[in-house]
């Protein structure tokens, strides 16, 4: 079995531009374009958030699908569930807007539609090859990859760096 | 050789033990897990019977199996089949049918069931309904059908839900209330306005400061309820939400230690030998104080549960309390959050309210400040997940204090926090 792809978040490169949030955002509208989700109702939202620590940090953050979801087990209606891809949804039929997600989730990263009434997060974009914020990131911030992959990446860029300070 | 599996047996079929049985069927795949329920439906989502009430949901819609975590198949649930008391030396529980259980693992796991407080006359009467499981949702619709005004004892949350369901039928709602505002456990009267308002503009009638007296009935069941200042309020159903008491009784004390609910150890352990507790029933404590409590929460139940679970399949794992409030839900379009310790009044804790349009909010610190202690968040409740957080794990204030008390945390300050400084 192949291991999922998660999204992972190079903090150091992020520089706020928020492309990850308008893509994300139109990816999750009906009309799938910049133009027609500007009038859409309800207004098309994003599921990550680009957020700001003074006095100069910029950090995405992103569903991060936890192991023991906090929400899954909080849910008090069965609405939220993990896919065989490991990605945890939330099933906006069955939601009642309780919000005990919101109340659990240690990411603040569950939004609420308050027009529907309905919990929403990151659903990693199923029908799409690679998420969308992740396609819309100019620095490559935001990283797909499995964890295997990912760290074996990371381990590569220390050693290189390790031996370009020793002078190669 | 080929070991025998291990016999689990579970008494309760909610939150609890179910959170507990689906736990164990994924640790040890070889064990056999019976859940033993006194209710005549399979287990199903407790907090969803308002929706039943209402006619939102169907039974089948509030099922459990197959929805959220509960996937897990191999866990045999024996319906109204109620456990009569334990055999501690035997290991072996004897169920009211008569029948006995052997089990190498057991959790107590029986719940709570509605508190029917004294000095009420005519509880009895058809009509009168303490809503707690499906089967009371169920003739509760039924009489929601020919009911034309009904009286709501109580102003807590389950009630609230209720009083909307009925609404929603287009019955005419009066709630009284014995404390000065609704929700008087999860907040305090002078943080309630909004709800308040939100509940009077629904149109659900509202009594404060009155409890019943006497409950009126006729050959056709309820017709009044009578308060203690004499008023009589018209009326053919009567629900009462007076919280709920833990299904601690059948427990022999000699056996297991009971406090009002079955006391357990930090690995959710009664005093017998591998016998757990979890759940509604089970003495749990508050995290940051360690105060012994007993709280009526389907997500302290599941959490518990759960926990309870790896332990009983040999995972030792430490549950780490739970607070007494932490609720969340939207009544008549105000959504809140209250968790922690929220209510002030006569305590030197540093509080910080702010009240905009639509939105009110309160956070308590202890009283030197560097602690959050507890939240109220009503109208707004954006990332109310990280104030949990962050009480939960008594996070230092120093760097963040000012985010706390305007309601503009995010993960990012945490994580900076933790990273830079």
């Amino acid at each position: 079995m192949t291991e999922a792809k998660e999204i992972f978040v190079r903090l150091d490169r992020c520089m706020a531009c928020h492309s990850c949030e308008m893509a994300c955002a139109v990816a999750h509208s009906a009309g799938q374009s910049l133009y027609t989700a500007i009038s859409e109702k309800p207004t098309p939202k994003p599921r990550l958030y680009v957020e700001w620590v003074a006095p100069d940090r910029a950090v995405p953050i992103v569903c991060r699908h936890c192991e023991d979801a906090p929400c899954m087990h909080a849910c008090i209606a069965g609405a939220i569930s993990r896919s065989p891809a490991g990605v945890v949804e939330t099933d906006a039929d069955k939601c009642i807007g309780c919000w005990t997600c919101v109340m659990v989730c240690p990411y603040g990263v569950i939004g609420r539609h308050l027009e529907e009434h309905k919990a929403y997060r990151c659903d990693r974009c199923p029908d799409r090859e690679t998420p969308a914020c992740v396609n819309a990131c100019p620095t490559r911030a935001l990283i797909y990859q499995s964890a295997t992959g990912y760290s074996r990446s990371q381990r590569q860029t220390a050693s290189r760096a390790m031996l370009a300070g020793n002078g190669g | 050789m080929a070991m025998e599996g291990k016999r689990y047996v579970i008494v309760g079929g909610s939150a609890a033990g179910m959170a507990a049985a689906e736990t164990i069927r994924r640790l040890d795949p070889g064990g056999s897990v019976r859940v033993l329920s006194e209710e005549v439906d399979a287990p199903y989502f407790r907090p969803m019977i308002p929706f039943l009430v209402s006619g939102k949901k169907s039974p089948a819609e509030i099922s459990l199996q197959g929805c959220g975590p509960y996937q897990a198949k191999g866990i045999e649930v024996l319906l109204e089949n109620r456990a009569a008391r334990i055999d501690t030396g035997c290991a072996q529980v004897v169920t009211e049918r008569g029948e006995s259980l052997a089990y190498d693992r057991l959790l107590l796991a029986t719940g709570s069931r509605p508190h029917l407080p004294p000095g009420i006359g005519g509880v009895s009467s058809d009509g009168v309904f303490a809503l707690r499981s499906l089967a009371d949702a169920r003739r509760t619709a039924l009489r929601a059908k020919s009911t034309r005004q009904a009286v709501m004892l109580g102003g807590g949350l389950l009630n609230l839900k209720v009083a909307f369901a009925l609404l929603e039928c287009g019955i005419k709602v009066t709630l009284v209330v014995q404390s000065p505002e609704v929700l008087s456990q999860l907040m305090e009267p002078a943080d309630a306005f909004l709800v308040r308002d939100a509940l009077d503009q629904a149109g659900l009638k509202i009594i404060t400061g009155r409890s019943a007296r006497q409950i009126l009935s006729n050959e056709d069941g309820v017709n009044g309820v009578v308060l203690d200042d004499g008023a009589e309020l018209a009326c053919r159903m009567v629900c009462i939400g007076k919280g709920v008491q833990p299904n601690a009784d059948w427990i022999d004390p000699r056996q297991i230690p009971v406090n009002r609910g079955i006391v357990v150890d930090k690995y959710t352990r009664t005093a017998a030998e591998n016998v757990y507790a979890a759940g509604d029933v089970a003495v749990t404590f508050e995290p940051i104080t360690g105060a012994a409590i007993i709280t009526g929460l389907w997500t302290n139940a599941v959490a518990m549960g759960r926990c309870a679970g790896a332990n009983m399949a040999d995972r030792p794992t430490a549950y780490g309390g739970t607070f007494g409030i932490l609720n969340a839900t939207q009544v008549a379009r105000m959504p809140f959050v209250s968790m922690g310790i929220v209510h002030t009044a006569g305590t030197d804790y540093e509080t910080h309210s702010r009240s905009s349009p639509g939105a009110h909010r309160k956070l308590v610190f202890s009283a030197d400040g560097n602690r959050l202690l507890g939240a109220l968040f009503v109208g707004d409740i954006a990332r109310a997940g990280l104030y949990h957080t962050v009480i939960r794990e008594q996070v230092r204030m120093d760097d963040i204090k000012k985010q706390v008390i305007d309601h503009r945390l995010h993960y990012g300050h945490l994580l900076c926090a933790r990273r830079y400084s």
